[in-house]
């Protein structure tokens, strides 16, 4: 009988241990198997790609992403109404640098550290600066790729145009253009229509005029301001391009505008390496090269504008913190970044991963030489109204006659000295 | 003793009945809009309140830089009443005159005529934005197609066009909706009066002129003030149409797209000023509040007794 009771115990305290190892593991593995977390992001034209790479981490772990885009130029308003409300996505893409500094401030975002997510250790303290706290300097996200803007062309319809060479100079590019022109092409495909383009081609531009990362450094500090003649000689090339834009180019939409160059109906599109992908997925074949923006004049020193594009955070409300963090880590590695590297033009943040897409690789190679900071979107979107806020709606005005790129320089520096310490002593 | 304790019965459940409507209506509008009301006097660092700020956000929102956009969005706001009262009042009146004239089939016009205000705005919004694309929307190809190029323009993207534009197609969607109201005012007037005027020998032109027109003040008067609330909250349309900066360059801005952008930040930025904000929705309650009040209190003195 006694036998029989010690039995009974010992297979009762077996159970008890086997149930205090496994019940865990099973409530966890199945803890994770029932996630779902939600994924917002700024980029609909991803969503075959993010799909693709939930279904692996899915595989993986368990845990299910849902990745909800939203357009572009509404994304930092729904994020930010959905996070003030306590109503945010598990896991975001964020805007870097100012973007989204009030948020952060605001505690939106959890604390990273390297031991969080190890990657954030590999990458140069001016990449991780894109995704810190504006007061606390808390990395409150995963940079993802180094954005760098340039010239892109589409070399058959240049061969056609009978223009041999790339552009060196700002005259030679607008020689070009004008032999495209007369080919019977569009010469570029960007119009006046999509106000973020305007400062996108702008910052493409301007650093050859206003002269690159020296003057950069002068206007953060205060030491000259956006009224200065080489800032407004930067406005000015702008618009020398508006000839060379589509008939209609006031009416011209993002998409509309991108699909001009990428089914081969324009010649030239000044922007980022972020645009390829869309490009792509219009037209996998369509020819792309690209080339740093010209000099000034013949010789003078090109720049090529650079900064990180965003980041990747976490809610630091969300009800799932172990699985967000595990997919920013699933995010944040290597084999995921050479994925974004070839499918979406990303230029990771990291060294060993490299694009298989030409005209990647040679924007890649190009920081390092000519890099030179986005002036307003890296400096100038800490305080309301930015840099950007004005100058986007600005250069549709100059383009419709109703003001003047003196005019646009004078409204960039009154709003901006507004809020901009330096600039008020 | 009976009849008092009836009374109490029926209080009571008037008032069981009035709760979930009270409650709502507590919840979804009064509290949000003391809420703006106290934002409005403090001063903000993105989403945190700091401190006690007095009037300091009513006086820079008067002041640069904030000033020339509120100005222009109001005066965007006052064009857009104008425009939408003169045009789609007039013609919603006349629809209404021609389906109350129409005795076979009336309810199919009707119908007709209403039919745009059920569209979702978004869609309506999109939808009118392809049938203007300047490349391959179908209005600019009609009139290449007749040698009409000078109208072939770029509705939404100029400056000059763009507000005119939206102007019309709130007009699309929504003159259904004013025509409803004068039908259904038209249909409430007597008929004795009609055929009195017309025994007087009064013409078509006169009995509309004399007679039903005046006898039309209090359709009148709902629609004016609803045309005023709605032109001085228009904000869905001009979103879709030209997102929150009011593009192209600010020529769609409205006060509702300012208050949206200075309390959650534009496109490139989320620096935002809740309390600048805050202090344009007061004021955007004040507009909307007084001019709905005296508006009304004006049109109905103006009314005639059926």
């Amino acid at each position: 009988m006694k036998k029989a009771h010690r039995h009974i115990r010992g297979f009762v305290a077996a159970m008890i241990a086997v149930s205090a190892i496994a019940v865990p593991v099973v409530a966890a593995s199945s803890a994770h198997a029932s996630v779902e977390l939600s994924f917002w992001s700024w980029r609909p034209e991803d969503t075959a790609f993010w799909t693709a790479e939930a279904a692996k981490f899915q595989a993986a772990t368990g845990i299910t992403v849902k990745y909800t885009p939203y357009v572009a130029t509404d994304y930092n308003a729904t994020l930010a109404t959905a996070l003030t409300a306590g109503k945010g996505p598990d896991v975001m893409l964020i805007r870097a640098y100012g973007g989204m500094a009030n948020l952060s401030d605001a505690g939106n975002f959890m604390a990273l550290t390297s031991k969080d997510v190890p990657m954030l250790a590999k990458m140069a303290p001016g990449t991780l600066a894109a995704a810190q706290g504006y007061k606390d300097k808390h990395q409150f996200g995963v940079p993802y790729s180094t954005s760098v803007l340039g010239v892109l062309y589409n070399p058959e319809i240049l061969a056609k145009a009978g223009v041999a060479a790339n552009p060196t100079s700002w005259s030679s590019l607008l020689s070009a253009m004008d032999r495209v022109k007369r080919a019977g092409y569009t010469a570029l495909a960007v119009g006046t229509g999509y106000a973020p383009g305007l400062e996108q081609m702008w910052g493409a531009i301007a650093p050859a005029f206003y002269g690159g990362t020296a003057f950069y450094n002068d206007i953060v500090a205060g030491k000259k301001n956006f009224n200065d003649p080489a800032f407004v000689a930067s406005l000015k090339a702008e618009t020398q391009l508006f000839p060379y834009m589509p008939a209609g180019a006031s009416g011209l939409d993002y998409n509309t505008q991108r699909a001009l160059f990428a089914n081969g109906k324009a010649a030239f599109y000044i922007g980022g390496n972020y645009e390829i992908s869309y490009f792509r997925s219009l037209n996998p074949s369509a020819p792309i090269g690209w080339f740093p923006a010209p000099a000034a004049t013949q010789g003078g020193a090109r720049y090529v504008t650079n900064w990180a594009d965003g980041a990747f955070a976490i809610n630091a409300k969300t009800a799932h913190k172990a699985e967000a963090l595990k997919f920013l880590n699933f995010i944040a590695s290597k084999p995921l970044m050479q994925d974004g590297a070839d499918k979406l033009g990303w230029i990771p943040p990291i060294t060993g991963i490299q694009s298989s897409d030409p005209a990647i690789v040679a924007m890649q190679r190009k920081i390092g030489q000519m890099g030179t900071p986005f002036l307003t979107l890296v400096g100038f979107r800490y305080g309301n109204p930015t840099s950007s806020s004005i100058m986007q709606p600005g250069f549709q005005k100059v383009a419709s006659g109703a003001a003047t790129v003196t005019d646009l320089a004078k409204s960039i520096q009154d709003g901006v000295a507004s809020w901009y310490d330096p600039f008020k002593g | 003793m009976a009849k008092q304790g009836l009374k109490r019965q029926q209080n009571r459940m008037a008032i069981l009945l009035l709760t979930p409507a009270i409650a709502t209506i507590l919840i979804l509008t009064t509290v949000p809009a003391f809420t703006t009301l106290s934002y409005a006097f403090f001063h903000w660092h993105g989403f945190q309140r700091g401190s006690f700020a007095g009037l300091n956000n009513f006086y820079r929102l008067f002041h640069f830089p904030f000033r020339d956009q509120f100005l222009m969005a109001l005066r965007h706001n006052l064009l857009v009443f104008v425009g939408i009262f003169t045009v789609q009042t007039s013609l919603g009146i006349f629809l209404a005159y021609a389906l109350f004239k129409v005795r076979r089939g009336q309810r199919f016009h009707r119908t007709i005529a209403f039919f745009p205000v059920i569209f979702s705005l978004v869609i309506v919004g999109y939808t009118w934005q392809i049938i203007l694309n300047p490349f391959f929307g179908p209005v600019n190809y009609f009139f290449h197609s007749i040698h009409l190029d000078v109208l072939a323009k770029t509705w939404l993207g100029e400056t000059s066009t763009a507000l005119p534009t939206l102007v019309f197609i709130n007009l699309w969607r929504w003159v259904g909706f004013p025509t409803i109201i004068f039908l259904a005012g038209l249909n409430a007037i007597s008929n004795d009066y009609v055929e009195a005027a017309r025994i007087d020998g009064a013409s078509e032109g006169q009995i509309f002129r004399k007679i039903l027109f005046p006898l039309l003040a209090p359709s009148m008067t709902i629609v004016t003030i609803l045309t005023f609330i709605g032109a001085f909250e228009w904000f869905d349309l001009p979103y879709v149409l030209g997102g929150s900066s009011g593009g192209p360059a600010g020529a769609t801005d409205t006060l509702a797209l300012m208050f949206y952008r200075l309390s959650f930040g534009s496109v490139d930025s989320i620096a935002n000023e809740i309390g600048v904000g805050s202090a344009l929705g007061v004021i955007i309650f004040i507009i909307v509040g007084l001019g709905a009040t005296f508006g009304a209190k004006w049109l109905r003195g103006r009314e005639v007794e059926a």
